[in-house]
């Protein structure tokens, strides 16, 4: 499982980046894309203590069956298996798992593999405790022309999924799919490409968040299955491959899914998080190969614009930004640097000049950082892709949970996915078991829900 | 005529009176149950985040689309169930889909008092018939309001006759139809299939029902062949976009506007 060959070193990993930002191409990593303040803004939260977190798990042969698994663990406080695996589902397949989302009722939860390009489709209200796998779906690429279904965002009886590679070349451009709930494809449509409004857009895709109050999509761009499933060791020694990296961000309208404005965002803008606070109409996001960070929002003359905010640094050379989590509140950025394992937590109460206020060494590497509503608990993952993982002992494959003060992280539990016998721990989602608690986002309704509840379908069972 | 809106501001409804018990005959079954809900492994929930600048406002600050200068995508095709009419006529509930209109569908319960909720949806369907019959009168007769309501047992058809009042069977303008079901076997099949969710609300501390349903209201825009072309959530309902997407299935078919 742990090869030391074709290991990369930070040297040579620097080089690579700076030749790739100096041709104003992007270059490296990241995925990710968790958290209860970055979900749809169609799905209900969990807006105080959550029960449960699932872990989309990539399978690792020689580990356990091999397999891609979805693994519950169990985090409500006094239960006498808080920070234990309380379930763990294999899809008996190995297909480089990663991200997941939630339908818009959030009875179920669709999960991605990059490399089969399988999507599974879980019911997660019947027993939220032990998840079960009701679809796969299996002609994703054949039927889309797109390949590496990555994010999972939930519209109205509808998932709106961004790919990331396509069947043709296997490089960067490709697009949108939609299906309805049920698994049925209903659309696709291209990531913009050529000359827009001046700017060269790439057609690359990674992430997507919606502002449903401005009625705007926002997406980011990374790299194709040519680049995600190479050895990262490889990779970064391949100027060809180097030079496909997303640069771009566009701004769409969300209801008629058509491309509005292209910004050039150099270095693989990643994770997009739309500020939650009444009244803010900003997203962030964090560029992998520059470590800057971007602000989207509206000019004085109401025009949307990209603006460089701020720059990630670290001790090694490249920062490589994954993962970034918003608070509710919009005033704090978590931001996870994969190489040197470390989390950093940024003031974002001016977006426009963030600063960073505090950091700790979460694992030898860190990719995922996820939050409560409240932003009290943050639970940390390991694996960025699984051949770009650190090799030997550098690949730690675990997930941390911590309780968070305002001023320093204190660790509550750890799990270790390989002595577990699991894989590579991904992508995070939280899960209440009893769904009836769960809050639409618009904090008009906050209070309406806190009563106990009981619900209409419930009746018939009895 | 404008089909443009921007800045509109939706202020939430003055909460009215909360209406009465849930179902009396129902309460045999809520009470054990009720029971059976407080032991689930469940936690208490805790104090929910609330943002001391909420003001209650619902802001949508974006240019509307004209119809007809957009696709709205077949989702689904419509589920049908047993349904009653104000009169307390059997029916399918397919049979208020098709027939030559576009249909916009919505679940309601009569005593229902979450401003954000059924009296929110019922503006915007009075929002849209009025404007309609007064901006494109000659489409009236292409278009049909659907109320469903999910609360059987207080709305039978005399009471969901009572509250729909003259909007039931209008001689003229566009056609609203006020449905219920005989029961909950007939109603949860289709809350099933249109996903929607509801849940009476309990008191904490006693378990008892409070009176009052709560649920993420959803609005179904049904074609004239029966697909469902677009949803709304009642958070984001901007009864302007629901306005054109209407007119824009009508282009589909032909329809001329005024």
């Amino acid at each position: 499982m742990t090869k030391e060959n074709n290991r990369f070193s930070m040297k040579t990993l620097a080089i690579a980046v700076s030749a790739t930002v100096a041709l104003g191409v992007a270059a490296l990593p990241s995925l990710s894309h968790a958290d209860e303040t970055c979900n749809s803004p169609f799905t209900p939260l969990i807006k105080g203590q959550e029960d449960l977190v699932y872990v989309w798990t990539l399978g690792v042969e020689g580990i356990g069956d091999g397999s891609d698994k979805l693994v519950t663990v169990d985090v409500r406080p006094g239960s006498k298996t808080f920070g234990k695996i309380i379930a763990t589902l294999s899809t008996g397949d190995r297909g480089e798992a990663h991200h997941m989302g939630f339908t818009d009722d959030r009875r179920y939860m669709w999960a991605g593999a990059l490399d089969s390009n399988k999507i599974f489709i879980f019911d997660i209200h019947s027993n939220p405790a032990k998840p079960k796998l009701v679809k796969t779906i299996t002609d994703f690429a054949e039927k889309t022309g797109f390949v590496g279904p990555h994010t999972f965002y939930a519209l109205p009886g509808r998932m709106l999924i961004q790919a990331l590679s396509n069947t043709k070349d296997h490089g960067g451009r490709t697009g949108l799919v939609v299906y309805n709930n049920d698994g049925e494809l209903i659309n696709t449509i291209d990531m913009p490409t050529g000359t827009f409004n001046g700017v060269y857009a790439d057609g690359y895709g990674y992430d997507l968040g919606i502002n449903p109050q401005q009625n705007v999509l926002l997406t980011s761009s990374f790299t194709g299955w040519n680049n995600y499933m190479m050895d990262m060791g490889k990779l970064v020694k391949d100027p060809e491959a180097m030079k496909h990296f997303g640069k771009t961000m566009a701004i769409w309208d969300a209801k008629t899914l058509k491309p509005k404005k292209v910004f050039e965002v150099p270095g693989a803008p990643l994770e997009i998080r739309w500020s939650l606070k009444e009244g803010d109409n900003w997203a962030v996001t964090a560029a992998a190969l520059t470590g800057k960070l971007w602000v989207v929002k509206q000019d004085s003359s109401k025009e949307w614009q990209a603006y460089d905010v701020g720059t990630i640094k670290t001790e090694s050379p490249v920062p490589l930004p994954v993962d970034i989590s918003l608070s509710a509140d919009g005033k704090g950025l978590w931001a996870n640097t994969f190489l040197d394992g470390v989390t950093q937590y940024w003031d974002f109460s001016n977006p426009m000049k963030p600063k960073m206020i505090y950091k700790k060494k979460i694992a030898s590497q860190v990719n995922m950082v996820s939050q409560s509503f409240d932003g009290k608990r943050v639970y940390f993952t390991t694996s960025l892709l699984g051949n770009w993982d650190k090799k030997g002992k550098g690949d730690e494959q675990l997930l941390k949970m911590y309780n968070w003060d305002g001023k320093k992280l204190a660790e509550v539990f750890s799990i270790d996915f390989y002595k577990e016998k699991l894989g590579r721990a991904h992508h995070m989602k939280f899960q209440a078991i009893n769904l009836k608690e769960l809050q639409p986002l618009q904090a008009r309704l906050d209070g309406a829900s806190t009563q106990n509840k009981l619900a209409l379908t419930d009746l018939l069972s009895k | 005529m404008s089909y443009q809106s921007a800045n509109i501001v939706i202020r939430a409804l003055p909460p009215p009176s909360r209406g009465g018990g849930v179902f009396k005959s129902l309460l045999s079954l809520l009470f054990p149950l009720s029971l059976a809900c407080a032991s689930l492994p469940s936690h208490a929930a805790a104090a929910p985040v609330k943002d001391p600048n909420a003001s209650g406002e619902l802001i949508f600050d974006y240019d509307i689309h004209p119809p007809g200068t957009y696709t709205l995508q077949k989702i689904q095709h419509a589920a049908s169930g047993q349904v009653l009419d104000t009169e307390g006529r059997v029916r399918a509930l397919a049979d208020s889909f098709g027939g030559g209109k576009v249909t916009l569908l919505s679940f309601i319960y009569s005593s229902c008092a979450d401003p954000n909720g059924c009296p929110y949806a019922y503006t915007v369907f009075h929002l849209i018939k009025s404007r309609m019959e007064r901006e494109q009168p000659q489409l009236t007769g292409k278009t049909r309001l659907v109320s469903l309501s999910f609360d059987p047992e207080r709305d039978t058809p005399e009471v969901l006759k009572l509250y729909a009042g003259a909007d039931a069977n209008a001689a003229k303008g566009i056609q609203w139809d006020f449905l219920t079901t005989a029961s909950l076997r007939e109603l949860i099949p289709i809350l099933d299939a249109y996903r929607q969710d509801v849940y009476f609300d309990l008191d904490p501390k006693t378990g008892q029902p409070l009176g009052t349903m709560s649920h993420v209201l959803k609005v179904f825009l049904i074609d004239r062949a029966g697909d469902v072309r677009e949803i709304y959530t009642a958070s984001y309902l901007n009864p302007d976009v629901v306005y054109n997407d209407i007119l824009t299935l009508l282009l589909e078919d032909g329809a001329a506007l005024k």
